[in-house]
């Protein structure tokens, strides 16, 4: 499919979720003139506007911000199966936010102690593997670090007496149906800076495809790129994780599917990939509040769900080294 | 010019000075485990001596910074990633990031011979393949500058190739040093394939730069027994006094 074809059309999509997501399961014929502000029925409006729009556009703007950061470190590790979840970063990052709040820690402090948390959490996980190692260790790496933070996740908060800290579900699973407008705007701000801020490292991330030496040598310095992009990848995963949780494998399909449809060039991808991770994110969060109505399902179940079998193929693939073949 | 000066690095290269001048090939020979790749490397500015000096003209390499780096000089790896997913004509463009425009990749893809690769994935090549649009990835980074000084580095460029390939790369990238006065420095391992092309060789062992000068006058064959430990025949053609060629012996009999 022709670039800028795909690029519009995943946009049209995310559009048509927004709205399939804003507005299934109200009583439809109400909610569009209640929006533009001629509501009869104050109820529906507020449900609208103080529950579902938020819900909707954090979503979105979390499923965006993970695939930035699932981009950033597939390019960056040169890793096809390096995804925030998967290499510890979200696991920090929720742990470290969780520490904060129970210390009593705001809003924006929260967001603060998640990015140190979840850079810590990469950067064990990338000394514990290896600087030069094959993608298995990565992930190995990421697994032990991911089962170290998750059950000092669970004690901190069985140990603790109120249900202040949310719950272990909403830390591990992620959840948007309590996010509210301060928290939705957060997310909402922090999104296009660190989408442009990330693009505009398309290059250097394309050289180093070809290793550490190649991007040197053809003039990109590497510890200036490596750092901004590891920063803003950790940023962007603590930015979710503080605010909804640790939501896996988004941040793993969103690039790959862009790498699908338009090729391995970064200065695509980076555009495509958060378009079609907020499109993910929108979907699986409006399955997740209907599916077993009026009951939730946390969101990342149903990521989590699509993700692994995904993530099995990847790996399938890696190890049958037929991975250059198509993607 | 490229200068090394009484360079040092950790126990690899040890007090080596050389010059790459504009326009010329020099050979860079030795053993396995001479520090070839560590020299190419200091000449590059991707590693600094521990003593002594690589400069640019008058300018330390530490000084400039990696994009100055990238106008005066491009490397052709010996070892690169395979870059999963990216066509050659992305490769080759990669070449020109750094100048914002794209119109010297034409000339670099004509100069590397890989015109119809372009559509062509960069991990279904074959070796061969591979290293010609790595080359011309390197030449477009070159072509693309504006300086007046600029070199090519080549870690091994004919190590996957067949002895005609081989032969007719060298021959090209003399042509290219030639017409644009790119200075070439070209790690070998065929000692033949050096003394054929090469304007200057330079002769390294165990660190120690052993002679470096005019090809005839470094190629001599007691020189080259002595340093790879082998017996050499030197052979001459017939009608063209000039080619000639190193073939190993069998070790005497002991």
């Amino acid at each position: 499919m022709p670039y800028y074809r795909s690029l519009l059309l995943s946009f049209l999509l995310l559009a048509l979720a927004l709205l399939t997501g804003l507005l299934l399961d109200t009583p439809i014929g109400s909610s569009l003139p209640s929006l533009f502000g001629h509501a009869h029925d104050p109820l529906t409006r507020q449900l609208l506007l103080e529950l579902r729009l938020p819900r909707v556009l954090s979503a979105a703007a979390s499923g965006a911000l993970l695939a930035c950061a699932g981009a950033a470190a597939q390019y960056q590790f040169r890793n096809a199966l390096a995804e925030p979840g998967l290499i510890g970063v979200s696991g920090g990052a929720a742990l470290a936010a969780a520490l904060a709040l129970e210390a009593g820690l705001g809003g924006g402090l929260v967001a603060m102690t998640a990015f140190v948390g979840g850079l810590v959490a990469l950067w064990l996980t990338w000394r514990l593997a290896g600087p030069r190692s094959p993608s298995s260790q990565l992930i190995l790496a990421g697994v032990a670090i991911n089962a170290l933070t998750g059950s000092l996740l669970t004690l901190l908060i069985a140990t603790l007496p109120d249900d202040s800290l949310r719950t272990v579900t909403f830390w591990l699973m992620g959840s948007f149906a309590s996010v509210n407008w301060r928290q939705a705007s957060a997310l909402l701000i922090a999104l296009p800076p660190v989408w442009v801020l990330l693009w505009r490292h398309w290059r250097y991330l394309n050289l180093l495809q070809l290793g550490d030496a190649a991007t040197f040598h053809a003039g990109y310095p590497l510890a200036r790129g490596r750092l901004q992009v590891v920063a803003l990848a950790a940023l962007a995963t603590s930015l979710v994780v503080a605010n909804c949780g640790m939501i896996g494998f988004v941040g793993l399909m969103a690039p790959h599917l862009a790498r699908l449809i338009t090729g391995a060039d970064a200065r695509r991808v980076l555009l495509l990939a958060p378009l079609l991770g907020a499109l993910l994110a929108v979907i699986a969060d409006t399955i997740s509040r209907l599916a077993i109505a009026p009951a939730e399902l946390p969101v990342g179940v149903i990521t989590s769900l699509a993700g692994a079998p995904f993530f099995l193929w990847l790996m399938r693939r890696a190890l049958m080294g037929s991975d250059n073949a198509r993607a | 010019m490229l200068v090394l000066e009484h360079a040092s690095l950790r126990d690899r290269i040890e007090d080596v000075s050389l010059q790459l001048r504009p326009g010329e090939v020099l050979a860079l020979i030795g053993p396995n485990g001479a520090g070839k790749s560590s020299l190419l490397s200091l000449l590059s500015g991707l590693t600094m001596p521990d003593r002594g000096q690589a400069l640019l003209g008058d300018t330390p390499l530490r000084h400039l910074s990696a994009g100055h780096l990238a106008r005066h000089r491009a490397v052709l790896e010996q070892r690169t990633e395979v870059a999963t997913g990216f066509t050659v004509r992305e490769v080759i463009a990669m070449g020109s990031y750094l100048h914002g425009h794209a119109n010297t990749t034409a000339l670099a893809v004509a100069l590397a011979r890989v015109e119809g690769l372009l559509e062509r994935r960069l991990s279904t090549l074959s070796g061969g393949e591979t290293q010609r649009v790595l080359l011309a990835r390197a030449l477009a980074q070159l072509l693309g500058s504006t300086e007046s000084e600029r070199y090519l580095l080549l870690d091994e460029p004919t190590a996957a190739l067949d002895i005609g390939m081989a032969d007719g790369l060298m021959l090209q990238i003399g042509r290219i040093a030639k017409q644009h006065r790119i200075g070439v420095l070209a790690v070998v391992h065929d000692l033949n394939l050096g003394l054929r092309h090469a304007d200057r060789v330079a002769l390294l062992d165990r660190g120690h730069l052993v002679a470096c000068g005019p090809t005839a006058e470094v190629m001599q064959r007691s020189r080259l027994e002595e340093v790879y430990g082998v017996r050499l025949a030197e052979l001459i053609h017939d009608e063209h006094e000039d080619l000639r060629a190193f073939v190993p012996l069998p070790p005497h009999e002991s």
